[in-house]
């Protein structure tokens, strides 16, 4: 069943005033950041993206989770166009985006108490969850007190106490150290695995996105397009060692050799790219 | 925050004991307070017995100072008669009034600045034209307009702590992460309690650390009003002791000022602390 259809999104920004960019000798106040991209994912579909640093997939992100209007193209999740958050949506960051004056626990309970659920039966679910991701006895700490890890735990259990359809994860191992990640990795798949949620993952790391992927859609360089989708055939459950099997190394191959004429052209333009957000 | 200065206080009150900066954890902080106290009593006691003794030797005129011992005696009289605790009342009454209008101006406009620039570049000239506009050269004025009653008193002290209060509202507001709100927009969170939830609780250390200026400059404000315009409050003790050359009674008046002062100091502190607890190194606001 198909639960995102985004069709010939195009989003473009205006530069801070006095600022220009020149691409193919055409000068212009406006950056175009997605070109047209089209993607269609299924319900409880696994999906990662992968693409050059700048090339607006974050931008797409914030589009399918209606934080920001598309300048042309629609996305729909269920048939319905997406033009404010959508309650069933959920967003985990890369820098956590916890609250630093609630403590654990009160940061997973914040999206049930905007939705309007009853004191206790939030505080319920926000402990079950906390629990789900170890974080027993971690309730009542600040997260200034937690390391990143935990703090993107408690991000990644706020994000699945509502019940998404659709998680949105915008790099959110990235700014943690090479053996949480890992973990991390394997525990979101682990959690995934019974809930069976739509996921949008955004991620620099080729292997982050073969190891957790259904589906690995390369982006090209900005402007945006989706360049290739490759289909990740290894079966699941999966654990860390399947990343020195002969099938990932093949994958990772193609993943790179796709990726890798854009990350080039990124980076001729990585001038242009500190011009504007995200 | 470095546009908040004391520069509008009378000397005479400046003199009190200005706190150093409270390190964050709790055992070192009360470690380090012993070792402030028993590094910094010395001094204090050489301060009162030089105090006690010079005008006793003769090495200064007893009428202008009078021995330390002469101004508690007086002092203690004046709490068992409750003469000074009818002064004190009052003072803090209108210091605590004018405080808490500036509280309630304040906060919701430095919301609207904060939030809507628009909003404060109508307002911003304005605010930066009344702010530097002492306080204490609108007395007149107050006086003139509101009489020589409380409501002129009441008037200078907010006039004192609105402007603290607005530009660290302001300031708070402002400084809210935007990855906090995107996230709480993701969340679907509406406008108010995006404003009630997000934008207000992070805030807070900086209306905080204003509120806590704006308590001191209201209490020295009124202070001053009292000095001048006043037949009640410490101002007015100070003043009427020292045109009566009563000096033991103007320096009991003093003394109790800067008892005051310390304590409110300790109290906000206190408080800062509490309303910033989250916070995993204790940075503090300005001093």
């Amino acid at each position: 069943m198909e639960r995102i259809a985004v069709s010939a999104v195009r989003k473009s920004f205006n530069l801070k005033p006095g600022q220009t960019v020149t691409v193919d000798g055409v000068t212009s106040s406006r950056i175009a950041v997605l070109d047209g991209v089209d993607l269609t994912i299924d319900s409880g579909e696994f999906i990662t993206l992968v693409g050059p640093s700048g090339s607006g997939k974050s931008v797409l992100l914030d589009v399918i989770a209606g934080l920001t209007e598309a300048t042309s193209g629609v996305a729909r999740i269920d048939g319905v166009e997406v033009t404010k958050p959508h309650a069933r949506t959920a967003y985990v960051f890369q820098q956590y985006a916890l609250f630093p004056w609630r403590t654990a626990l009160q940061n997973v309970e914040y999206a049930l108490e905007v939705r309007g659920v009853p004191a206790a039966e939030r505080r319920e679910r926000a402990k079950d969850f906390l629990h789900l991701f170890g974080l027993k006895g971690f309730e009542d700490r600040f997260p200034s007190q937690l390391s990143g890890g935990m703090q993107q735990r408690v991000a990644i259990a706020r994000a699945l106490s509502t019940d998404p359809q659709v998680l949105l994860m915008d790099e959110p191992f990235a700014a943690l150290d090479a053996q949480t990640r890992d973990i991390l990795q394997s525990e979101l798949l682990r959690i995934w695995e019974q809930i069976k949620t739509t996921v949008v993952f955004v991620t620099h790391s080729i292997d982050e996105a073969i190891y957790l992927a259904d589906r690995v859609v390369v982006m090209t360089a900005r402007p945006a397009s989706v360049k290739e989708i490759v289909t990740i055939d290894l079966p699941r459950p999966r654990d860390l060692d399947i990343r020195n099997s002969e099938a990932f190394n093949a994958y990772r191959g193609r993943v790179w050799e796709s990726l890798r004429d854009e990350v080039g052209k990124a980076q001729r333009d990585w001038t242009l790219a500190s011009t504007y957000a995200n | 925050m470095s546009l908040i200065v004391d520069r509008n206080l009378p000397l005479r009150n400046t003199f009190s004991l200005r706190r150093k900066r409270t390190p964050s954890k709790a055992p070192s902080a009360f470690s380090e307070t012993v070792s402030t106290i028993t590094l910094g009593l010395p001094a204090l006691v050489a301060f009162a017995l030089l105090w006690e003794i010079a005008p006793r030797a003769g090495w200064i005129n007893a009428l202008f100072f009078p021995p330390l011992s002469q101004v508690l005696a007086v002092l203690w009289e004046m709490i068992v008669s409750g003469q000074l605790a009818d002064h004190i009342g009052i003072s803090l009454q209108r210091a605590a009034i004018g405080f808490l209008l500036a509280v309630v101006t304040a906060v919701p406009l430095g919301f609207l600045m904060g939030r809507y620039s628009l909003f404060e570049k109508a307002s911003d000239f304005l605010v930066q034209t009344l702010r530097n506009t002492s306080q204490f050269a609108l007395l007149p004025v107050f006086i003139l307009v509101l009489g020589i009653g409380e409501a002129s008193k009441i008037a200078i002290t907010f006039y004192a702590a609105v402007f603290f209060l607005l530009i660290n509202t302001i300031v708070g507001v402002k400084s809210v992460d935007p990855l906090l709100v995107k996230a709480a927009r993701s969340m679907g969170t509406s406008d108010w309690d995006l404003f009630k939830k997000v934008i207000f609780p992070s805030a807070i250390p900086s209306i905080v650390a204003g509120a806590r200026l704006g308590v001191k400059t209201s209490l020295f404000s009124v202070i001053a009003a009292e000095m001048l315009a006043a037949q009640s409050g410490i101002g007015y003790l100070i003043q009427n002791s020292s045109l009566m050359l009563e000096t033991d009674c103007m320096y009991a008046g003093i003394l109790t000022l800067t008892i005051i002062g310390l304590l409110l100091n300790y109290l906000l502190v206190a408080g800062e602390r509490r309303a910033t607890h989250w916070r995993g190194s204790g940075e503090s606001g300005p001093n």
